[in-house]
């Protein structure tokens, strides 16, 4: 990898493209076989690990909307990692047909027969119907693309010709934008998660979506930028700063999340109404017992010590292994939401869960690093970018 | 009490901004001294490591504190509900940790909170109302828009015309003995 | 290769925070000024009228003591009636104080400084008057410590697993911490008092308030760990605090009450209420005190974003509630709502939609947002709205729950509306006396964010 410290371009772009490309589609002919041998299985880690990776480059998208809506000045520097990981959004759009195939398999209220003999699901029928659970996913899709497209003319046009009028823009699309965001994230995890189990409802998904969402997004951008600068590159640009700024915003969404997931929990296991406990029982049953403990301590408890001192989120070494540990319990936390649907009795790992995982995240990574190294990797018509280098919490 | 008994403890000058102080500061920390403060009406950015001090240690003591009042929220809540009058309300287990969570972080806050207060004083030996600074009419201005620096008799380095003379080289003004009644 | 253009003022941020031309002296004699000039005649009608409002809540309070909460408009069903109401409504406005001096605190928010120190003094107060309200609504007020950690005659202890006693908890250490955090901020400023005092008594009290600080480095190397600290800890607080509250509510399993995003949604509704209630009182204070370069227009327009924000994040949530509940299928979820909307307390419905949700949109239009006139009213309206929301949910919940036969309409009787107005009484009798003798902003603070306290400012290349 050749780093050119004046344009901030990648004059040698290594081979982490190709690699990822590879990887990307061996994992997703696996994942066909493994529709061959196990459909049912098949679909439900595929839309498990679609969601992880959706929920990473929402996360993206979240972060450039904030970031100009507050007129965030730290985050400039690391602002074409937000915007590129959202510009896959797209792809995450063509990755979502295959589910279109699976939703009689995935949920329940897609077959007439089951609606027939449930009271519950036909009154939920003028919402949980095929044709608007297919129009509201378009719609999504559509909402999020246009979103991230616009963010990113902009930030481009800025780097070939800076004035006000960028910046102009970017507030313009990021206050309604915000909004839009918000009630899609939510909608989409009520349509896509939370109707698993169609009878089961909960106000606070949406929002416990989200801080998943925008953590694991966090995760991804330090991940990258420590694997950037162990091979020499941004390393004036991004410092130790840059790296306390990104592990104070980690704990604060650690937090965030433990904070979403206890209310969830704490009120439904206060109010105890059977309607409403059941999935919770669910989750408690057999082994799937062990992960609802494994979220507990692994998604909250242990990165919260850890993250906790000062010293730590200054550190690389703890800062990857600590993004790669969370990322791997975001994973364990979509996992919990989705299986329980399949695997009644307890948490049933298959093979078919790698191969998906892997095959959407090497084409993930793969258009997001085409996406990130097409164009100088900090946004270098931005006015502020000198102070944002500067930067001293 | 008479004039004899009269003692110099330090010795106090003035500098125009917060620029000027930590400049002093910085060649003051270079020469050896060690017993000095540097006053001023806010809080400046950077002067810990222009007087070579480290960071506070406060950190510690509310982090004690935190831990003193979790676990002895948490155990009071235990051992009132499961040993000294256990008694089954809405069906829940003696022990439901998860109802004691509200309390439990209540007090742990509120202990850290009382220790942050308490713990910052004695670290800066306050309260102490009475102090040989105070007894310059300028050190008035200290809390409107004046920086002063002072350093103490104890200092190794002290010397009082030495000390005066390397104030004035380093921008001082206003230099005065600090003196107080034994 | 692209150089950035040097001169785009791009935010606001980029204005100077304070404005006028201001010194450190300057800002001093400014902000002390307030209290050492002859107070002014409008300063004693307004706290005639506080304390006079405060007689009202003394008898109200007093005539409840006497003969006990009937007196009051509550019924079968509804047996929290105004007290809740107001109890909630005053802890939410209390939590804008703590949120801008810990949590914008943390996010680097210099903008802050001209407001924080009377949002956290309105904080106290306003927690003051909310405590009053779960005091005095278990009737027999001399039996109050039943609410502490204290076994009672029966050697029984108070149930921890009751979201009244978590209040209790959260409540008082909010009050507590709050108190902390607002007086190491008042630290620095009462040694500048202490230092100007003309008077002998002044020089004692502010001395021994003041505990000998001498702004050494050494002293400010602690004190703003201190400060970071209780920042740190209670932006967590700050957080809980609404959120026990609202499990009040969310832990039964009433309709419109038993629903999961009642913590964030409560957190949000009180940082939108306090932010409007520091609007209010910040526009009063900058008249009467001639405060316009402290708090400048662009202070407002932040906080006017800010309400904005929360507005939306609470019209988000009144939203997501009504979806679910008809997406629950559950009957009596879904009546609860259709009747809130519709039903016999639909006024009360659409008087807070209208103040919380549609009142903010104003503020997506920079020019709303910078006018004095529309602000002060919007705020005001704000605070309406939220009253209702409280409103809304206690009482519709209660008086139409599952049973029919059980139905019965609210109304408040005279005393209701006597002792919540006569807490006004307490509010501003105590802001008064504040805004008299203590420094409403911020010395330091407000010294420290003037390029001149950079230390590089004037050194180096500067061209003075």
């Amino acid at each position: 990898m050749k780093f050119d410290s004046q344009t901030y371009r990648l004059t040698d772009k290594g081979r982490f493209g190709s690699i990822t490309l590879i990887v990307g589609i061996i994992g997703l002919i696996l994942s066909c076989v493994g529709w061959f041998t196990d459909s049912q299985q098949f679909y439900f880690s595929y839309l498990t690990a679609f969601v992880f990776w959706l929920t990473i480059a929402l996360g993206g998208l979240f972060f450039v909307l904030l970031h100009h809506l507050v007129g965030a000045k730290w985050s400039i520097v690391i602002r074409r990692f937000g915007e590129s990981i959202m510009m896959v959004i797209p792809l995450m759009a063509i990755l979502f047909i295959p589910l279109l195939f699976g939703l009689h398999e995935l949920y329940l209220w897609m077959n007439s027969e089951v609606v027939a003999s449930d009271h519950l699901l036909q009154g939920k029928s003028g919402y949980l119907n095929l044709n608007f659970f297919v129009v509201r996913a378009v719609l999504y899709f559509v909402i999020w693309t246009v979103l991230a497209f616009l963010l990113n003319k902009y930030s481009l046009q800025q780097n070939q010709n800076p004035s006000p009028e960028q910046i102009k823009k970017f507030r313009i699309i990021s206050a309604p934008g915000m909004i839009l965001f918000a009630v899609t994230l939510t909608f989409a995890s009520f349509d896509w998660l939370m109707s698993l189990d169609a009878h089961w409802f909960s106000t606070i998904f949406g929002v416990y979506i989200f801080s998943g969402s925008f953590l694991s997004l966090l995760c991804v951008v330090t991940l990258v930028v420590i694997r950037l600068q162990s091979n020499g590159v941004l390393k004036e640009a991004i410092t130790k700063e840059h790296y306390h700024d990104l592990g104070k915003l980690m704990f604060a969404f650690i937090i965030f999340w433990g904070y979403m997931a206890f209310s969830q929990y704490f009120l439904i296991w206060y109010g105890n109404i059977p309607e409403e406990t059941i999935w919770f029982l669910h989750r408690w049953e057999g082994s799937w017992k062990s992960v609802s403990m494994l979220i507990v301590y692994g998604h909250f408890v242990i990165p919260f010590f850890v993250l906790f001192p000062q010293v730590t989120k200054r550190n690389k070494a703890v800062m990857t292994v600590m993004s790669i540990w969370i990322l791997v319990m975001h994973w364990v936390d979509i996992y919990w939401l989705v299986m329980p649907t399949l695997h009644h009795h307890g948490y049933h790992l298959s093979w078919i869960d790698l191969a998906t995982f892997i095959g959407i995240g090497g084409l993930f990574l793969h258009l997001f690093w085409r996406i990130f190294t097409a164009h100088p990797l900090v946004p270098v018509g931005d006015p502020n970018l000198e102070q944002s280098i500067k930067i001293v919490s | 009490m008479n004039n004899n008994s009269i003692k110099t403890v330090g010795i106090m000058a003035q500098f125009s901004n917060p620029g000027e102080l930590m400049k002093a500061a910085e060649k003051l920390r270079d020469s050896g001294y060690s017993k000095f403060d540097c006053h001023s009406p806010f809080p400046i950015h950077g002067m810990d490591k222009a007087m070579g001090l480290s960071s506070s240690s406060l950190g510690w003591v509310v982090g004690l504190a935190a831990i003193i009042g979790t676990t002895g929220a948490l155990g009071l809540q235990w051992w009132t509900s499961t040993i000294d009058y256990p008694l089954v309300i809405s069906g829940k287990p003696l022990f439901s940790f998860q109802a004691y969570v509200p309390i439990t972080f209540a007090v742990g806050v509120l202990l850290s909170g009382v220790a942050a207060l308490i713990g910052m004083l004695a670290l800066n030996g306050l309260p102490r109302w009475n102090h040989p600074v105070f007894n310059s009419d300028k050190f008035e201005k200290v809390t409107d828009d004046a920086f002063f620096i002072s350093i103490e008799a104890e200092d190794p380095k002290f010397h009082t015309d030495e000390t005066i003379q390397f104030f004035e080289s380093i921008g001082g003004t206003n230099c005065e003995l600090l003196q107080e009644n034994q | 290769m692209n150089k950035p253009a040097e001169n785009i003022a791009v935010s606001s941020e980029d204005v100077p925070l304070i404005t006028g031309g201001q010194t450190f002296s300057s800002i001093t004699e400014k902000i002390v000024g307030i209290i050492e000039q002859k107070t002014p005649k409008t300063w004693y009608l307004a706290i005639g009228a506080s304390l006079s409002l405060l007689m009202v809540l003394m008898g109200s309070v007093g005539f409840l003591v006497w003969e006990g909460t009937g007196i009051w408009g509550l019924n079968n069903p509804v047996g929290w009636g105004w007290a809740i109401i107001n109890f909630v409504w005053w802890v939410g406005i209390g939590h804008a104080g703590t949120l801008i001096s810990a949590i914008l605190f943390l996010l680097r928010q210099k903008w802050r400084t001209s407001i924080n120190r009377f949002a956290e003094a309105m904080t106290l107060f306003a927690v003051s008057c909310a405590l009053i309200f779960p005091g005095i609504h278990v009737g027999r007020i001399w039996i109050a410590y039943y609410m502490f950690p204290i076994p009672n005659q029966m050697d029984i202890w108070p149930n921890f697993r009751s979201p009244l006693l978590w209040d209790v908890f959260a409540v008082g250490t909010y009050f507590a911490v709050s108190f902390l955090f607002w007086y190491t901020g008042l630290i620095p400023d009462l040694g500048t008092l202490r230092d100007r005092a003309q008077t002998r008594i002044k020089k004692i009290i502010f001395g021994i308030l003041a505990i000998g600080w001498r702004g050494g480095n050494r002293q400010w190397r602690h004190y703003e760990r201190a400060y970071l600290i209780l920042a740190g800890i209670s932006t967590p607080l700050v957080l809980s605090v609404h959120s026990v509250v609202s499990t009040d509510f969310a832990v039964s399993i009433l309709p419109g009450w038993h629903t999961t995003i009642f913590p964030p949604y409560f957190v949000a509704g009180a940082i939108f209420s306090g932010f409007a209630m520091v609007m209010t009182l910040s526009i009063i204070a900058r008249k009467i005190f001639n405060l316009d370069h402290l708090i400048t227009l662009n202070h407002l327009e932040k906080i006017n974003k800010i309400m904005l924000l929360t507005g939306m994040m609470v019209g988000y949530a009144y939203s997501i509630e009504f979806f679910i509940a008809w997406y629950s299928g559950n009957i009596y979820e879904q009546f609860v709502f259709i009747n809130r909307a519709f039903g016999n307390y639909a006024w009360a419905y659409w008087i807070m939609i209208s103040c919380n949700v549609v009142v903010p949109q104003l503020f997506w239009f920079k020019k709303l947002r910078r006018s004095i006139p529309i602000m002060f009213i919007a705020s005001i309206l704000i605070n309406i709205g939220m009253w209702f929301e409280r409103f809304v949910i206690v009482v519709t919940s209660l008086s139409r729950d599952f049973l029919p036969a059980n139905w019965d309409y609210f109304s408040p009787t005279m005393w209701d509306i006597l002792t919540f107005v006569g807490s006004f009484g307490l509010f501003f009798t105590l802001f008064l006396l504040f805004i008299r003798v203590l420094p409403m902003i911020s010395m330091t603070e407000v010294k420290g964010v003037l390029p001149e306290a950079d230390p590089h400012h004037s050194t180096g290349e500067s061209h003075e």
